[in-house]
């Protein structure tokens, strides 16, 4: 059967209504004296405290995690906290590979089969530049597989469409950096100046250093339960964050069999749809945004395919100070990759994070004024899109 | 004689030259071209699919200068990244050889050649798909110098 790209196929039937109730996070930067299952282990007591919710109480669990650090390492971190022999669920959907443990969680609650689940994701990403293909990918020989490369092919095509300036896109960093300044948990604290952007040294032209994210570690957690059980568990609802759309798709086909167009809608938009379609909300009501920035044009084009700002436009948009924290499209609030860092498995569930952070008025020096919807989208290899949104 | 780096995408010809073709499947059903072989339509899922042989040529849709280089790139560093649109619909990815940085622009005619690349830690070789620029463009260029 035909089914056309960009319109939202096999949507969820959604069960009883789900929220956030705690959320941890391990700081993002490099930790050579700690693994992956303490780091992991370390944010999940984080959501638990925050939560207020016992280890025991927590019938099952969804890990995230990309690299190979041994086998069932969900399950290694968890046993620190104690043996209690629920189901652990070992997750890989690469970049996306958090935010999909999320939007299982969400499922397995929303749809009766538990009251509580737990959703966490840590990594240790090696330095150097990020492919997805194995190493004996033929990829490696026709030097396609190259992560920067890819968004940088983007760029310039974006680029010579649009007109956009490098310096719309250096000033995508410097809002990040900005951002991160004020987040004790981010890899990168310094902010720059457009100039130091454009200078730092070229990874793929036009992309230069500071417009990728960095490689990190780091580790997220959320708890999640049924609002009818919230009781139950004696949880504070004043403080739960309700979570109004969880969908993740992969790829469909464009007709070109790459994806490097300046207009490039058909990997986020289905996703988006579908989101917006569950929540009963639009682009209009959204006024808090993370999104994948794994690169400077990432966070343009998933801002575009979100429908938050016409296409063609994100640029001028950056450039006017709109995607700031006091903009009226608030986009990537605690820095987002390019401050935070990208450990994969964690990057999505930071995002869930930093979206209930805002929503409850937490976010201290970066919080976002009327912050009442806030969308979480997440990228990944295989065409992965996660897009989730959370109310107050 | 190399072995195609993929068989799946690049069909070599046999010659002692190491000339090739790119391959893929029209799919009869959803009439749509894609860039290597597969099982099912990548658009509609059907099986009713025929092989195909692509243009050797096309249009610089965009490109990049790779300056770190993936694991296992056997070729100079930094090297041309080029996605190129073929006129029946996919485009394909690979190294541009034969131009300079400066004088790369978008739109520019390019034509699929064959290279002979070592693979990685081995005496063996692969040939590999590259694009150039066609013959039209350099002549076009030395009219202009």
């Amino acid at each position: 059967m035909n089914q056309q790209s960009n319109q939202p196929v096999n949507l969820p039937r959604p069960g009883r209504d789900v929220m956030v109730v705690g959320v941890g996070l391990h700081p993002f930067g490099r930790f050579p004296n700690q693994d992956l299952a303490a780091l992991a282990s370390d944010s999940v007591v984080s959501a638990l405290q925050d939560a207020g919710v016992r280890w025991q109480d927590v019938p099952v669990a969804y890990f995230g995690h990309v690299y190979y650090h041994g086998m069932s390492v969900g399950e290694t971190a968890l046993s620190k906290l104690g043996l209690t022999g629920i189901p652990i669920i070992n997750v890989e959907n690469a970049c996306s590979s958090g935010s999909t443990a999320f939007w299982q969680a969400y499922w397995a609650v929303s749809t009766g089969m538990f009251d509580i689940a737990l959703a966490f994701g840590a990594e240790k990403v090696p330095s150097g530049p990020v492919t997805v293909t194995s190493a004996e990918s033929p990829d490696r020989y026709i030097g396609a597989d190259h992560m920067m490369g890819g968004y940088a092919l983007r760029m310039r095509r974006y680029m010579e469409e649009t007109g956009a300036p490098a310096t719309a896109f250096a000033q995508v960093a410097v809002k990040a950096r900005q951002n991160g300044s004020l987040n004790p948990f981010a890899h990168r604290k310094q902010t720059y100046t457009i100039e130091e952007v454009l200078g730092s040294r070229l990874v793929a032209d036009p992309l230069t250093l500071f417009q990728c994210c960095p490689t990190s570690e780091g580790a997220a957690a959320a708890i999640i339960c049924a609002k009818n059980a919230l009781s139950r568990y004696n949880i504070d609802q004043t403080r739960a964050v309700r979570i109004a759309a969880a969908c993740l798709t992969s790829g469909t086909y464009n007709g070109r069999g790459s994806d490097h167009s300046a207009f490039s809608p058909y990997r986020t938009e289905p996703a988006a749809l579908q989101a917006y379609e569950m929540s009963g909300l639009g682009p209009e009501d959204v006024n808090l945004v993370q999104v994948h920035d794994a690169a400077s044009i990432g966070e343009m084009q998933q801002l575009e395919a979100l429908r938050l700002i016409p296409y063609g436009e994100a640029w001028q948009a950056t450039a006017e100070g709109r995607t700031a924290l006091t903009g009226d499209i608030p986009t990537n609030t605690d820095g987002g990759l390019l401050a935070m860092g990208h450990p994969f498995g964690a990057t999505g569930i930071r995002m869930i994070h930093e979206t209930v952070t805002q929503l409850r008025q937490e976010a201290g020096p970066r919080q976002v004024a009327n912050a009442k919807v806030g969308l979480a989208q997440c990228s990944g290899a295989g065409d992965v899109t996660t897009v989730h949104i959370l109310t107050k | 004689m190399p072995a195609s780096v993929d068989p799946q995408r690049l069909k070599l010809n046999g010659d002692d030259e190491v000339t090739g073709v790119l391959i893929g499947f029209r799919c009869l059903d959803c009439r749509v071209k894609v860039f290597g072989q597969a099982t099912f339509c990548q658009s509609c899922a059907s099986s009713n699919l025929e092989p195909v042989e692509f243009s050797d040529s096309g249009i610089l849709f965009s490109y990049t200068i790779i300056r770190v280089p993936p694991a296992g790139w056997p070729g100079p560093v930094p090297y041309i990244l080029g996605e190129i649109a073929l006129p029946e619909g996919p485009h394909v990815l690979a190294e541009v050889i034969g131009i300079r940085e400066s004088d790369l622009n978008i739109g520019m005619h390019m034509e699929l050649t064959i290279q002979s690349v070592k693979v990685t830690g081995s005496d063996q070789e692969k040939a590999a798909y590259k694009w150039r620029p066609s013959n039209t463009e350099l002549s076009e260029e030395k009219a202009n110098q």
